[in-house]
Parts: structure tokens; sequence; C-alpha cells
């Protein structure tokens, strides 16, 4: 039984090799590595991303908001109340620790509706007519020390708007009580300048901070407050705001395709919530858009670099392989010269001797220009070695006999027969590109702010505060593994693919 | 051997004085010189000016000036550095022995790991061992030296365990020589790391590709039919020859070294010579970042001389030829 498969199995591929088509043999054999189609998707996915950028992304790259300066990745909430609901989002907060003064982002809850008694009369504020819920906290923070002596040191009520997380327990029990034991919190209230004074040569066992709920106020739509106070209030039901995601929405300017204007954006959120997928950079600016504008640069940065480097390493190869002679030993020298400066170095350098203060546009034609001019050496070695060789085959041999111009032959008989490498060298060259890009942006040298890269954005991270409490900083850094893995693998079934053994030729 | 060891040097000083030529033109193509900071400060007088013009021989042709410069190069001197104020070969040597630390224990870090991790990955083919090694060595080929470097500094952030900047700690001039050995270790583990792990995996992918070819080989085949012991064959016989590919590679990788150190030495503040030479880059130092390019291109071709000639030492067929 299994004979038999692998028989029909040998005879459809002797077939196939004898009627298919050299392209329709390079697929098939493409087709079989798994990770190399994978990897073609993938970057097919960056490719139409990066050209939607502008539709896909909520926020402008270019525009500041100090307000929101490295605010962590927003969360999505997709439940309320156990129940399932829109995808939705709150506002956050940065929150500055009086004791420590570290700075760190949290969601804050608004009221949005309430219901409750108190002196057993019912009252009910709802959503539609609520304009804005306030509440009067109290807060009283005493110490106690080991002789079991109470030391009060702060007694305050405080008006706010909203709640964070793990206060809203004050809203059903009035009431919430944080004891602080560890040596780091008791030492923070030691050398904090509010309270210190008091705690002078107290041994200190515990703080604890009470807080209370004091009075709701109620703003309605019709601008009156109603203040509801007193110790017997209790609250039944509440809500909080809050902002659903919306898609497909209008909000700033962009050109489609670098032409057509619009305003349209796949997703963002109403009012002024802020839906940070990634978070947001030092300048308030959204990473995830930044991401997807830096991709133009990276994703384009390495075809056409290749696309410089081979035109110039097919030329010059062909012409070095072709020719032999005085040009041949000018050129190889040359890029032998060339080839003994490291590559960074000679990046950096070329870099810097040329001007710095020029638009972006013309700053990226620079690097590719300077990309490709570290690139071309290596290039046309190769191309001449394998000029060099396809020039003693006999059809060369014949077309010379012909007596076709040289031109003709160089184009027309050699250069094609290289086609299969070069395609396979450019794919694998292609992160080259990438990688000096982002390289030369880190430092500095490259794409320069408010403009967009990869590698700019992981410059911001170079600090060692902000990369402590700004992690997601790092990730256009995972996007560089991404694209450059994609290439490296792509490359690989192509060379594979290209491989005259997988052919079955 | 001395014979060839010889030659390779001979050829080594075309191209180091057509490198010292293409430095020399591009650093021309700059715009402005290192005295036009000089020349905006109204304090200094156009005398001073005038007579550091001469003293540098930039009122000189160009030629003439580089030949001035290959003169004194010769001898030893590159010249003077005009932001550190200090000879520029003093500057260098310091800065280059810095940066051959960091390379040279990197690169014995990466070859121990990388070459230990391709045996186990190849006599273990197709477990989940190699797939996880595989799957690492992908992503580990596609990742940035400067990302590594800066995910590895994060660490570092959170946790709190090693130095993230700079070579040595303040207090290390009153530590006691031990100590002082074991704070220049604390610093250099990160940049090592970082350098050392991007690789690695390219070590260990292609050790791992060449004791599985090499297993296949009749010799192996024969020593393991003749009932010799699995780790007498494994070590003795296939490994031996399975590594001639990548002591070829070990020279090339010490320059290539250069290269990836810049940025790594940029991010954790190491004083080497890729920081030298951006520093001088931007302060339009010339003739320091002549000498640094010039310093760093024959520690380039010092590298590939020596992955030859270790390679004619391993591998008597390249001797013969």
């Amino acid at each position: 039984m299994k004979r038999e498969e692998n028989t029909a199995k040998n005879l459809e591929d002797s077939f196939e090799r004898q009627y298919l088509s050299r392209t329709q043999l390079l697929l098939r054999a493409f087709k079989k590595s798994k990770l190399a189609i994978i990897s073609f998707w993938v970057l097919v996915f960056f490719y139409i991303v990066a050209i939607l950028a502008g539709f896909l992304s909520p926020y402008d790259p270019y525009v500041n908001e100090l307000k929101s300066s490295y605010s962590p990745p927003t969360r999505i909430h997709f439940f309320y109340n156990g129940k399932f609901t829109a995808p939705y989002v709150f506002k956050t907060q940065t929150i500055i620790n009086p004791l420590t003064y570290e700075r760190s982002s949290a969601e804050r809850l608004e009221l949005a509706s309430i219901r409750g008694r108190n002196n057993n009369k019912q009252f009910e504020f709802t959503k539609d007519k609520v304009a804005q819920i306030d509440l009067s906290i109290r807060e009283i923070i005493n110490a106690y020390t080991d002789d079991g002596k109470k030391v009060e040191l702060s007694n305050k009520t405080k008006t706010v708007n909203n709640l964070l997380k793990n206060e809203r327990g004050i809203l059903t029990d009035k009431r919430v009580v944080r004891v602080y034991k560890d040596r780091y919190m008791i030492d923070a209230y030691r050398d904090s300048f509010d309270y210190g004074y008091k705690l002078q040569g107290l041994k200190v066992v515990k703080i604890v901070r009470i807080f209370t709920l004091d009075s709701i106020m109620v703003m309605t739509n019709d601008f009156n407050i109603h203040t509801i106070s007193g110790s017997t209030v209790k609250i039944d039901n509440y809500t909080f705001k809050r902002y659903p995601i919306k898609f497909f929405i209008h909000s700033w300017r962009y050109h489609l395709l670098g032409i057509i204007p619009s305003t349209l954006h796949l997703f963002g959120t109403s009012d002024d919530s802020r839906v940070y997928l990634f978070g947001s950079d030092k300048f308030g600016r959204d990473v995830f858009t930044r991401i997807l504008y830096g991709s133009r640069i990276s994703l384009s940065i390495g075809l056409i670099g290749v696309a410089i480097t081979f035109s110039l390493g097919l030329f010059l190869g062909g012409i070095s392989g072709f020719y032999g002679g005085i040009t041949d030993e000018a050129l190889m020298r040359t890029t032998e010269i060339i080839m003994s400066i490291p590559g960074f170095y000679l990046l950096i350098t070329l870099r810097a001797i040329l001007p710095m203060d020029i638009p972006s546009t013309q700053i990226y034609l620079l690097l590719v220009i300077i990309l490709s001019f570290i690139g071309w050496p290596s290039m046309s070695r190769v191309i001449r070695g394998m000029v060099l060789s396809i020039k003693k085959r006999e059809f060369v041999e014949a077309a010379i006999a012909l007596g076709l111009p040289k031109r003709r032959i160089i184009w027309k008989h050699i250069l094609p027969n290289t086609t299969t490498y070069v395609i396979v060298a450019a794919t694998l060259s292609i992160p080259g590109y990438i990688l000096g890009e982002a390289g030369l942006s880190f430092l500095g040298l490259g794409i320069r702010e408010p403009q967009s890269s990869w590698g700019l954005m992981l410059a911001q991270a170079q600090d060692t505060y902000v990369i402590a409490h700004a992690p997601w900083l790092l990730l256009p850094g995972f996007f560089i593994i991404v694209t450059v893995l994609a290439f490296n693998l792509l490359g690989d079934g192509l060379r594979d693919a290209f491989d005259p053994r997988s052919l079955g030729m | 051997m001395l014979k060839y060891i010889i030659r390779r040097i001979i050829v080594a000083i075309p191209v180091l004085i057509g490198v010292s030529v293409l430095c020399f033109i591009i650093i021309q193509m700059a715009p402005g010189d290192f005295l036009d900071q000089l020349r905006i400060n109204p304090a200094i007088s156009k005398e001073t000016i005038d007579k550091m013009t001469h003293q540098f021989g930039l009122d000189k042709p160009v030629v003439e000036q580089y030949f001035m410069w290959l003169k004194s190069a010769v001898t030893g001197n590159f010249g003077y550095s005009y932001s550190y104020r200090r000879p520029v070969s003093s500057l260098i040597w310091s800065r280059a022995y810095n940066t051959f630390i960091l390379a040279i224990t990197s690169l014995i870090f990466s070859w121990i790991i990388g070459i230990g991790l391709g045996i186990f990955s190849a006599l273990h083919k197709y477990t989940a061992a190699d797939h996880i090694l595989t799957v690492l060595a992908f992503i580990g080929l596609a990742t940035p030296a400067f990302f590594l470097g800066l995910i590895l500094l994060y660490f570092a952030a959170r946790t709190g365990t090693f130095p993230i900047t700079g070579m040595t700690s303040v207090n290390h001039e009153h530590m006691t020589t031990i100590g002082k050995i074991v704070d220049i270790l604390k610093h250099l583990f990160l940049p090592m790391l970082a350098l050392g792990l991007i690789r690695l995996v390219g070590i260990m992918r292609q050790m791992r590709g060449q004791l599985l070819d090499v297993m296949h080989e009749d010799y192996v085949l024969f020593a393991v039919a003749k009932g010799m012991p699995r780790n007498v064959v494994i070590y003795k016989h296939a490994l031996r020859n399975a590594i001639n590919p990548l002591i070829t590679m070990f020279g090339y990788a010490l320059a290539s070294l250069l290269s990836g150190a810049l940025i790594i030495e940029i991010i954790f503040s190491w004083p080497g010579l890729g920081r030298l030479i951006y520093n001088a880059l931007l302060e339009q130092d010339v003739y320091l970042v002549m000498g640094s390019l010039l310093i760093s291109s024959a520690m380039l071709i010092g590298g590939n001389l020596v992955a030859d000639i270790l390679l004619a030492w391993a591998d008597p067929r390249v001797r013969l030829r």
C-alpha cells in the first residue's frame, strides 16, 4: 500500500519536473519551507501597515502631550461588573508619591451615577443627570511606637472627583485602613519633610492610614449641587464613567498614501481619555503610532539601499570582471581599502562629516547613500568572481565570436546568470541596512526628532532611570528583531528554493 | 610559515596607506575645521588663530598636509588631539587597550559557550533542547547588539547587581590590587555579555552544522564501526575536523567585534576606541579621527592575518599552498 503511494508520488514528481516551467518549479520548491512562507506574509503585513500608518494610528505622531509623559500601556477592559461589554478604557493619571516623589501612573475612576440612603431617605442620581460627583475624604495618619503610644501625624480632608482602584472600598465601607509595617515605608515617613520632625527619637513599629468618607457632592446637569453628608450615608449602587473605544472615528488629519487628505482612523476614544496600546514616550506621544510611522523608515531603507548597492555592485563588478586589467586592479584595490575600515566606524565617520541640520527627507537620502557606499565593495567582489567564471563559458565565447557589442554581452548574457545569487544575497543583506539605520539613529546621527524611526525611539531608552520606569520604550527593538528575522528566514527559504537540487532538475 | 606571515604583513602596508588616504579625503570633505570653534570665540585673537593655523599646517595645500601627517605617523606620532589636549597616540593606545579587553573577553566567552552549546545541540539533534537552542539562535542572529545592551541595562537597572557605567568605580584608586581587578571585571561583565551573546549564536549554529556534516564522513563511520568508544570518536576524530572552518571565523570575528563594540561602548560608557572616535567626530578632531580609524583598520587587518595564520597552523593543506 505504502509503496503504491510512493510510486504514485514519484510519477507525479517526474511529471511535474518535465512539464512545469522554471518559475512554477521555483514556487513549488519555495512553498516547501513553511518558515519562509510565514516570513513572507509577515513582511507583506508589515508593509501594508506601514503604508496605512496614518489610518491605523490613533494619535498624531508629532504632537507632544506632556501631561501624559511616560504613560504606561492603557489597560483595555472587556468586562464591567463581571459582565462582558464592548471594550472601554478609564482615564489615567500620574501619581507622585508624596514620600518618595516617585512617579507612577494609575487608572482614575470617576463616578457616573450613585444610588443610596441617608437617614432612611433614598437618593438617586442617574448617569444622564450627573455632570460630576466629588467626594470629600478625610485622611488620618497615625504612627504607633513600640510601647503602644499613638502619634497623630496628619488629619486632613481632601476633595477628589476620582478614585484609584484600591481606594474603591471607601464607597461601600466608608472607611479604608492601611497598615504599613515594613522598614522601607516607616523610614520614608521618618525622612519626610512633613512628618519627620514628629517622629524624632521614637521607635516606630507601624504606620496606620485611615480614610473615611465625609460627604458626597453631586453636581447635576442643571448646575445644582446636592451635598449628602453624615455618618448614616449608605451607598447601595454606583457606576463609573467608562470611555468606550470607538472604531472608524474622525480625529487628527493625515494624508493617505501621502496624497489623499483624511481624518478617518481605525480606532480611538472619546473626550480627553487616551488609549495608548504601547504606552507613551517622554513627550507623551503614542509609542504605537510612532512605531507604525517608524516602520516606514526601516522597511523602505533596506529596499532602496539594496537597490542602489546592487546596481553599483553589478555595474562595477561586471566591468571589473569582464574587462580585467587596470580597471579591475584599481577597483579591487579600492574595495579592499574600504573593506579594511571597520564598517560601523566608516559609517559614523561618513555621517559625521556630512551636514547635520538638513531636512528629514534629505537625511533619509543621505543615510541610504552612506549605507550603500559601505555595502557595494563586497557585492562587486562577488559579482566580479562570478563574471570571471561565466566569461569562460561557451555561450559567452560564442557571443564574442558573433561580434556582439561588449556592453550587450555583459548586460544580456553575463549578468542575467547572476540573478539567482543576487536575489538571495539582496534579501539576506536587507537586515544590514535596517540595523545600520537603527544604529545610526540610535546614536543621534540618523533620523532626527520629531521624525520617527525604530532606532531613534530606542535612543530614549538609553537612560537607566527611564528604562527602569518605562520599559515599554524598548518595544521598537522587538519590531526590529521580527523584521530582521523575517528577512533572514525569507532569504534562507529563497536560497533553498533556488538550489538546483531542490528544483529537481 | 614565517615567510608567509612576512609576505602578508608587507601586503598589508599599501592597504593601510590607502586607508589613510581615503580617511584624509573624507575628512577634508567635511565642512569647516576644528579651529572654527575658536574663530567664533571673541576672547581669542586673530594672531593666535593664525599661529595655530600655521602650527597645525592648515595653511598648506591638502596634499602637503597629508604627507606631513604621514611622515610623522610613520614615526608613531599621530599628531595632537585638539579637544583632549594630548598627543593622539597616547590617547589611542590607552583606549585601544580598553576596547581590546572588551573584545577579547567577549570573544573568549562567546567561543567557549558557543562551541559547547553547538556540540551539545549537534549531539542531541532534533530533541527539545536542540529546538529551543535553534529558535534562540535565529532570534539572536536578528537582534541588534545595542538592543541586547539596552535589555541588559534594563535588568541591571531593575536588580542593581551590576554597575552599568564606565570601567571603574569612583573609589577605584583606593582599592587593593585584587579589588581593582574584581572592580574592572564587574564593570566589564554587562558589555561583554551584550557583545558576546550576539556572537555566540552564530558560532553555535556553525559548530552544530559542521559537526553534523563531519559525523557522516567515512573516517567517523569507520571509527564507529571498529568499535571505538563514542566519546573518543566525537572528541578526537569528529571535533578536530569540524572545528577548522571555525578557526577562520575566529580571526574575522576579532575584526567585526570592533564595529559591534562601538555602540556597546557608548551604551555602557566604556572608555574604548569606539566612544573616542564618536566623540572625536562630533568635535571635528581631525587627527584623532584619522588616528583611530587607522588603528582600528590596522586591528581589522591584523585580525584577518591572525585568522589566516591560525588556519595555516591548524590545516596543513593551507600551509602547502
